[in-house]
C-alpha cells in the first residue's frame, strides 16, 4: 500500500501544509507592524520607528516582550477552559486555509510533475470554510466565560450574538457567489471568473457589488474588526473577552484576529475579484505550451514555472489591497453601538440578501 | 424613542439623500479624508533620536542663575524668591562678600532648589528684583535617583545648554547619546528645522 | 486504516457524549457536546459524505451550539436556580421517561439490519446529486420540513411578541 508514489504525494502534502502554516504564523508579524504604521500615518504620526529601520523589528521586540510576560490565570477562572480557549480560536482560523487555493497547478521544472498551489480542492470548500471559520468564535466565547470577569463575559456574549446574526448574512452572500459561479469548489469559482476583470463576480451587475458589500460587512463583523469590534470594545468593556489574558495567550488571540483578517481578505478576492486571475488579458499568453512552442528546450520549463507563479503575485496583490482597506477602515470609522450592530445585521443585511438571492436567481435562469 | 424623534427631524428623503445612502457617499468621503492624511507628511518631532524642540523664551523650565555682562552674579540673596515660592522649595542663605563676586556686597552662600517639589509656576522668577533667577529652557529632568533633582548654586550658574541669546520656539537637530552618566539628547542649535505646526 | 480512524472518532464521540451528561458544569457539557458533534462529522467524512459532514459542523457546531452557549451563559448555573425550573419532586418523571426512550432506541437499533449501510459505492456523494435528489425525489418531504420550520419560526416570533407587549 505504501508505494513510492503515495509517499511522494504525502511528502508534497506535508511540504504544502508546512509552507502555508509557517506563512500564516509569520504573517501577523509584518501585519502588526503595517497596522501600526498605517494607524500612525493616518493620524499624522510616524508609528513605530525605533527598533530597526522604520521600526520593522518592532513586532519581534513585542514578541519577546509577550514571551517574557507572566502568564496570569485568574484565581477564580475556570483554569482548564481558560488555557484552552486561545488555542480554540487559533486552530480553526488556521484550518480554514486547508481549503483555500492560492493558485492553479504548477509544473515543476524537469520532473513533469504537477503540483497544485492549494492543499486540497474539496467540492464543498465554500461550506467548509464557512463552517470552520465559524468555530473560531468558541475560543472567544469560552475565553470570555472562563475568565470569570464581567467584562470578559459580556465580550463573549456579544461576540456570540454578533456571530449568529452575521453568519446568516455571510452565508447568504456566499450562496450568492455560488449561484454566480455554479460551484461550491473555490478552484472552480476562481476559474469561472477568468478572462478579464469584467468576468469577475464583483462586476456581475447589478447583484455582484451588492453581494460584495454584504459579504464584506459580514466579514468585518465576523472578524471583530472596527467598526464591529463589540466583543473587545475598549470604551465600555476594557478589552472585552481577552481582558484577563496576558503574555502568549493574549498573543494567540491577536494572531487569530490577524489570520481571520487575512482569511476574509483572501475570501473576498476569491469570491469577487477573480482570485489569481489577472484583471485583463495579457496580449501574449505565457502558458507552458506557447513557451514550449516558441523556443522549446529547457528554458521553456522555467517560463512555464514563471507563468504559473505570476498569478500568485496577482493574488497576493489583491489580498494586500484588502488588508490595507481593513486597516484603513479601522482608522476611519468609529465603533457602532451594539443595538445598531444588531439592526444592521437583521434589518438591513438579511432582507437585502434575500431580495438579492431572488434577483440573482432570476438573472441566472 | 426620543432619539428616534430627533432623527425624524433631521432625516431628508430627497433623491440626493437616497443616492448618498446607496453609494455610501459619506463613508467614501471619510475614507478619502483618512487617505489624504495617510499620504501627507507626519508631524512627529523625532525626539530624542534626531530632533529636539527648543522652547520659547518665556518657557518655564529648570531654574538658571545669571550673571551680568561683567560676569558678576546678579543674585543679591534677598530671599524674595524663597518667600514667593508656594512650595517652599528654594533655600537661600546670604553672606557678605565684597570681592566683586556679586553685583552688591551681599551674595548667596547657599542657593538651592528642590525640583521634586517645584511646580514650575514661575513665582520665584517674578519675585526676583535683579533678574538673577530665570526659569530656563531645560526640560529633560528624568533620572534614576532624587539627587539630580537637588540643584545648587554652582550648577545653576553654569552655562546653560541653550544660551539666552538663542530665541527658541524651533525644532533643531539633535543626537541621542547613551553615556555612563545616563542618556542625553545633545541639541545642535545651528541645525534648525521646521516646527511641527508647519509640517503638514 | 479507515477502521482505525473510525474507532478513534467513534470512541471519542461516545466518551464526549457521556461527558455531556456527566459534567456538572453546563459550559463544559456544551464543550463536550461540541466535540461529540465534531466527531460525528468526522464519521460522516469516513462515510464519503463530506457535504453532510460540513453541514453538520456548520449548522450544529457553528450555529446551534453558539445559541446553546449563549443561553447557558446567561442562565444562572447554580444548583438552587436550576431547581426552580426542575424541582426534585418532579424527578420521577425523568426516571420514567429515560427507560422508555432507551428501550425504544435499542429496539430501533437492534431491529435494523445494517446491510446496505456504509460508504456509498460511487465514491463521495456530490452536492449536485444531493441537490437533485432533494428537489425531485424528496421534494414533498423537503417542502414539508421547510413549512414546519416556518411554522416554528412564526410561533417563536408570536411568543416573543406576546411577552414584549
Ligand atoms: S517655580 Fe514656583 S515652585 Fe518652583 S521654585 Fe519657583 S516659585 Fe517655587
Ligand atoms: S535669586 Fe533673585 S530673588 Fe532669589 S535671592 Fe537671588 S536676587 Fe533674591
Amino acid at each position: 500500500m505504501l508505494d513510492s508514489a503515495l509517499i511522494l504525494e504525502l511528502a508534497i502534502m506535508f511540504i504544502k501544509v508546512f509552507v502555508v502554516g509557517s506563512v500564516l504564523f509569520a504573517l501577523p508579524i509584518p501585519l502588526t507592524w503595517l497596522e501600526r504604521k498605517v494607524a500612525g500615518h493616518i493620524q499624522v504620526r510616524l508609528g513605530p520607528f525605533r527598533v530597526g529601520p522604520h521600526g520593522v523589528l518592532q513586532p519581534l521586540a513585542d514578541m519577546i516582550k509577550m514571551l517574557l510576560k507572566e502568564d496570569i490565570v485568574p484565581e477564580k477562572a475556570d483554569k482548564w477552559l481558560f488555557r484552552l480557549a486561545p488555542i480554540m480560536t487559533l486552530v480553526p482560523t488556521f484550518t480554514v486555509f486547508v481549503a483555500i487555493p492560492f493558485g492553479d497547478k504548477v509544473r515543476i521544472p524537469f520532473t513533469g510533475r504537477e503540483v497544485a498551489l492549494y492543499i486540497s480542492d474539496m467540492n464543498v470548500a465554500v461550506l467548509y470554510i464557512l463552517a470552520i471559520s465559524g468555530l473560531g468564535i468558541y475560543g472567544i466565547i469560552f475565553g470570555g466565560w472562563a475568565s470569570n470577569s464581567k467584562y470578559a463575559l459580556l465580550g463573549g456574549l456579544r461576540s456570540a450574538a454578533q456571530m449568529i446574526s452575521y453568519e446568516v448574512a455571510m452565508s447568504f452572500a456566499v450562496i450568492g457567489v455560488v449561484m454566480l459561479s455554479n460551484s461550491l469548489s473555490l478552484v472552480e469559482i476562481v476559474k469561472s471568473q477568468s478572462g478579464g476583470f469584467l468576468h469577475w463576480n464583483f462586476f456581475y451587475l447589478p447583484v455582484g457589488p451588492l453581494w460584495f458589500i454584504i459579504f464584506i460587512i459580514a466579514g468585518f463583523a465576523e472578524t471583530n474588526r472596527i467598526p464591529f469590534d463589540m466583543p473587545e470594545d475598549e470604551g465600555s468593556l476594557g478589552a472585552g473577552y481577552h481582558v484577563e489574558y496576558s503574555g502568549m495567550r493574549f498573543a494567540y488571540y491577536m494572531l487569530a484576529e490577524y489570520v481571520a483578517m487575512v482569511t476574509v481578505s483572501v475570501l473576498a478576492v476569491i469570491f469577487f475579484f477573480g482570485g489569481w486571475n489577472p484583471p485583463f488579458n495579457l496580449p501574449f499568453h505565457l502558458t507552458g505550451e506557447t513557451a514550449m512552442f516558441v523556443n522549446g528546450g529547457w528554458n521553456a520549463e522555467f517560463l512555464n514555472l514563471l507563468a504559473a507563479v505570476i498569478p500568485l503575485f496577482w493574488f497576493a496583490g489583491k489580498v494586500a489591497v484588502f488588508i490595507y482597506s481593513f486597516m484603513w477602515i479601522r482608522f476611519t470609522l468609529p465603533r457602532y453601538r451594539y443595538d445598531q450592530l444588531m439592526r444592521i445585521g437583521w434589518r438591513v443585511l438579511i432582507p437585502l440578501s434575500m431580495v438579492n438571492i431572488l434577483v440573482t436567481g432570476f438573472m441566472r435562469i | 424613542m426620543s432619539a428616534g424623534k430627533y432623527m425624524e427631524k433631521k432625516r431628508e428623503c430627497g433623491i440626493r439623500d437616497i443616492f448618498r445612502r446607496t453609494f455610501f457617499i459619506d463613508f467614501i468621503k471619510g475614507l478619502m479624508v483618512t487617505l489624504r492624511y495617510n499620504l501627507s507628511k507626519s508631524v512627529t518631532v523625532r525626539y530624542p533620536d534626531t530632533e529636539k524642540w527648543v522652547p520659547f523664551p518665556r518657557y518655564r523650565g529648570v531654574h538658571t542663575l545669571n550673571r551680568d555682562e561683567k560676569g558678576r552674579e546678579l543674585c543679591v540673596a534677598c530671599e524674595l524668591c524663597a518667600r514667593a515660592c508656594p512650595t517652599k522649595c528654594i533655600t537661600v542663605v546670604p553672606m557678605e562678600d565684597d570681592t566683586g563676586r556679586g553685583i552688591a556686597d551681599r551674595v548667596a552662600k547657599v542657593w538651592k532648589v528642590d525640583l521634586v517639589r517645584c511646580l514650575f509656576c514661575g513665582y520665584c522668577e517674578d519675585a526676583c528684583p535683579t533678574f538673577a533667577l530665570r526659569l530656563g529652557k531645560d526640560y529633560e529632568r528624568a533620572c534614576t535617583d532624587v539627587s539630580c533633582a537637588l540643584l545648587d548654586r554652582e550648577e545653576l550658574l553654569g552655562p546653560a545648554e541653550v544660551p539666552w541669546s538663542f530665541d527658541g520656539g524651533v525644532v533643531v537637530g539633535a543626537r541621542f547619546e547613551r553615556g555612563k552618566g545616563g542618556i542625553k539628547v545633545a541639541a545642535d542649535l545651528s541645525d534648525e528645522k521646521s516646527p511641527w505646526f508647519e509640517r503638514q | 486504516m479507515e477502521r482505525l480512524f473510525f474507532l478513534i472518532f467513534a470512541s471519542v464521540a461516545v466518551v464526549s457524549a457521556l461527558c455531556v451528561v456527566l459534567f456538572r458544569n453546563p459550559v463544559r457539557s456544551a464543550l463536550a457536546l461540541m466535540l461529540c458533534l465534531l466527531q460525528v462529522a468526522c464519521v460522516f467524512v469516513l462515510l464519503r459524505s463530506p457535504f453532510l459532514a460540513v453541514v453538520q459542523v456548520f449548522v450544529y457546531v457553528g450555529a446551534v451550539m453558539v445559541l446553546f452557549l449563549f443561553v447557558v451563559m446567561i442562565l444562572d448555573i447554580r444548583q438552587a436556580e436550576l431547581e426552580a425550573f426542575f424541582p426534585p419532586r418532579n424527578r420521577w418523571l425523568m426516571y420514567a421517561i429515560i427507560p422508555v426512550i432507551t428501550f425504544e432506541f435499542l429496539l430501533v437499533i437492534l431491529g435494523t439490519s445494517f446491510e446496505g449501510f456504509g460508504p456509498g459505492a460511487g465514491g463521495e456523494t456530490k452536492v449536485e446529486v444531493i441537490g437533485r435528489a432533494l428537489f425531485t425525489e424528496y421534494l414533498l418531504p423537503f417542502e414539508v420540513v421547510s413549512v414546519l420550520l416556518l411554522v416554528a419560526m412564526v410561533g417563536a416570533i408570536v411568543m416573543a411578541k406576546k411577552r414584549w407587549d
